[in-house]
């Protein structure tokens, strides 16, 4: 099914108080596909949410759920289901009717609600507890509720806004794998909030980064992390060295940068032709550091200041001559034997640099 | 643990105090009065007597008291069918709740005896509400509004209806909007999210609204006294009787405690009995 448009929204945008708080959002979303909604707090990825399920009314643009426009459907009569944030099962009643509510509201038979709530619980792991109340049950088992809750009622598209927010880490991570693998398994569209770049990239199909109400990049995780567009992406998924300098020549496919007082060539693409003042994105693990300059790579001369251990990798900071500083991370066992305040050598390879178009 | 039990009960102290002052030991006495011997005047002759529980269970004032729990738990339903479309509105009324709500409040701090009186312009039988319905042709002969039960009913429901708004309002306004929208998200129309989600949840305000409703309003005596001018009588007005005109304490604490002892019973049914049915509804 992957490929029939599900979800479309066309120039939506959202103003509280003249506020505006999504701005001309387009956006395509197949069937059965993951796509997340990811951007710092405020940027309005709840609001637009809240519009695809029919909480908010867009100030203008058009949301179109399996190829209808919805603009004017009362949220009751759309075919998506939202698992909240707070969760908010109906505390006066217990487990099974709390999963049942949906079917009840859509007059099925009893039989055939009592097979659908025992398999979605038993689709979470929760079959045995029908019978208890949402708060006698832990966070973690409150929210694979919240999720058959929803997931019973055979949604086009299920909405999850933050649904591991209020996890600790662990259940996170597992809830992270386990969501996506009841993705996979139901076949059903997922449109997911978070604020957590880790978790967008472990989960999702495709990104789409938002700030300030505006999408910044659409994306596969990979394209995201890789091959971001702009200084927001490149800085807001994962950690990056951003290098901004000149540009003061081009010949050819390649193009010269002015970084502080070195120059370096990177490779010449539109992007960099038109602009005066360019932003290069290099990745810490990406970054080498060592004594000498290395034959072949792009190489930036700067000064050692601290190298911390971290576990995984150590953390390197070197300092360029404008004092800007950079982060490079290296494994144990490939660190040079560095001194304090000596010059040292950045290098790599220019397919790693990544140009930046703001 | 035994301790912390102790620093509580000190902690409590104050409040117990004050408690024991007011509540208990005025009980304690009435008690006693009641089972006392009658005087000349109303002197009170401590010698045991059970005269006075003979006369409070005797049919004339068994009717009374029968006759008052009926009506002020007609006028309660009265209230509460009124109270939540109202509460449930105000809560709703955005920046205009505010102003609403003072508007239910304001009457608390005028007299009810005054506020009755201008009730009973509007019912006698060549007041307001008589006059329009005979002008309109609907009515031949002026309705006996005042004098009749009906009318003692209205004037409970008129003094008592705040006491019902404002814990429904608090319910209301209290209630998580989200499970709301929960609700809607799982398919239920507005009417249904209503009788599944928000009355359920709103409960514990009905249920508050019902009790302090229901316990001021048996025991009142002025809305007889102001409709009826004595002909029709609740269990608050032979209280008084005994104790100011009869000058018969005994049987006054006698019907005191009497009545106490039925209000406490009924609202221990009635939670009991909302509780047996808040469980079957909610599993
Ligand atoms: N009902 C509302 N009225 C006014 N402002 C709102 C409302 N809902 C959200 N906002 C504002 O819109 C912005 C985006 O909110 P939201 O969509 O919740 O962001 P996110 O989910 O990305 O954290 C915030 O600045 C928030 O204060
Ligand atoms: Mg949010």
């Amino acid at each position: 099914m992957l490929g029939v448009q599900m979800v479309k929204l066309e120039h939506v945008t959202k103003e509280f108080d003249d506020t505006i708080v999504v701005d001309d959002l387009n956006l395509d979303i197949k069937a059965g596909e993951f796509l997340t909604l990811l951007g710092p707090s405020g940027c309005g990825k709840t609001t637009t949410l809240r519009m695809i399920a029919g909480f908010e009314k867009p100030t203008s643009g058009k949301i179109l759920l399996n190829g209808n426009q919805v603009d004017d459907m009362e949220p009751y009569k759309r075919e998506v289901n939202t698992v909240f944030q707070s969760y908010s099962l109906f505390p006066h009643m217990n487990v099974y009717d709390n999963v049942a509510f949906g079917l009840k509201m859509k007059k099925v038979g009893k039989e055939e609600i009592k097979e659908r709530v025992t398999k979605a619980l038993k689709l979470v792991q929760l079959e045995e507890y029908g019978t208890r109340k949402p708060k006698q049950l832990s966070g973690g088992q409150q929210q694979r509720i919240a999720i058959a809750r929803a997931i019973v009622n055979n949604p086009k598209v299920l909405l999850l806004d933050e649904p591991l927010g209020a996890l600790d880490l662990k259940l996170r991570k597992q809830m992270q794998l386990e969501l996506k693998h009841l993705q996979q398994t139901l076949n059903i569209t997922f449109i997911y909030v978070t604020h957590d770049q880790e978790e967008a990239l472990t989960m999702s199909d495709r990104i789409v980064v938002m700030n300030k109400g505006k999408i910044e990049q659409i994306g596969t995780p990979r394209e995201i992390y890789e091959k971001p567009r702009t200084r927001f992406v490149a800085d807001f998924i994962g950690q990056t060295n951003i290098l901004d300098g000149n540009v003061s020549a081009v010949n050819g496919d390649m193009a010269t940068l002015e970084l502080a007082d070195q120059t370096i060539e990177i490779p010449n693409s539109s992007e960099v032709a038109l602009k005066e003042h360019a932003f290069l994105s290099v990745r810490p693990e990406k970054m080498k550091v060592s004594n000498t300059p290395i034959e072949g790579p792009i190489n930036l001369k700067c000064t050692f200041k601290e190298k911390i251990y971290v576990g995984s990798v150590t953390k390197i900071v070197v300092r360029l001559s404008d004092g800007k500083e950079l982060t490079i991370n290296e494994s144990h066992e490939n660190i040079a034997e560095l001194t304090n305040n000596n010059d040292v050598y950045v290098s790599w390879n220019p397919e790693n640099a990544v140009m930046l178009i703001k | 643990m035994r301790k912390s039990f102790k620093k509580a009960y000190l902690l409590l102290s104050p409040s117990l105090f004050w408690l024991t002052l007011f509540l208990v030991v005025p009980v304690i006495f009435i008690a006693v009065i009641s089972f006392t011997t009658n005087g000349d005047f109303g002197a009170i002759i401590y010698k045991f007597s059970t005269k006075a529980y003979a006369s409070a269970f005797s049919s004339l004032y068994a009717k009374v008291i029968w006759q008052s729990i009926w009506w002020a738990l007609v006028a309660t339903i009265v209230c509460l069918i009124v109270a939540y479309p109202f509460a449930y509105f105000i809560a709703h009324a955005g920046k205009w709740k505010n102003l609403l709500l003072l508007l239910v409040m304001v009457p608390f701090w005028t007299n009810l005896l005054v506020r009755l009186y201008s009730w009973i312009i509007l019912m006698n039988n060549k007041g307001v509400i008589n006059n329009v319905l005979m002008d309109l042709g609907i009515i031949k002969e002026p309705l006996a509004l005042l004098y009749s039960p009906g009318g003692v009913i209205i004037g409970l429901v008129y003094g008592f209806l705040p006491f019902m708004i404002l814990p429904i309002y608090s319910s209301i306004e209290q209630l998580d909007k989200t499970f709301l929208e929960a609700s809607e998200d799982l398919g239920a129309r507005p009417i249904k999210t209503f009788l599944n989600v928000t009355l359920p949840l709103t409960f514990p305000g009905i249920l508050a609204g019902f009790i302090i409703t229901f316990v001021p309003a048996i025991s009142v005596f002025v809305v007889t006294d102001l409709f009826t001018g004595g002909k029709l009588l609740m269990v608050g007005n032979v209280i008084r009787d005994a104790f100011l005109v009869e000058m018969n304490w005994q049987l006054g604490a006698a019907l005191s405690l009497l009545l106490m002892v039925l209000v406490l019973l009924s609202l221990m049914l009635f939670m009991r009995f909302t509780n047996r049915k808040d469980r079957k509804l909610l599993t």
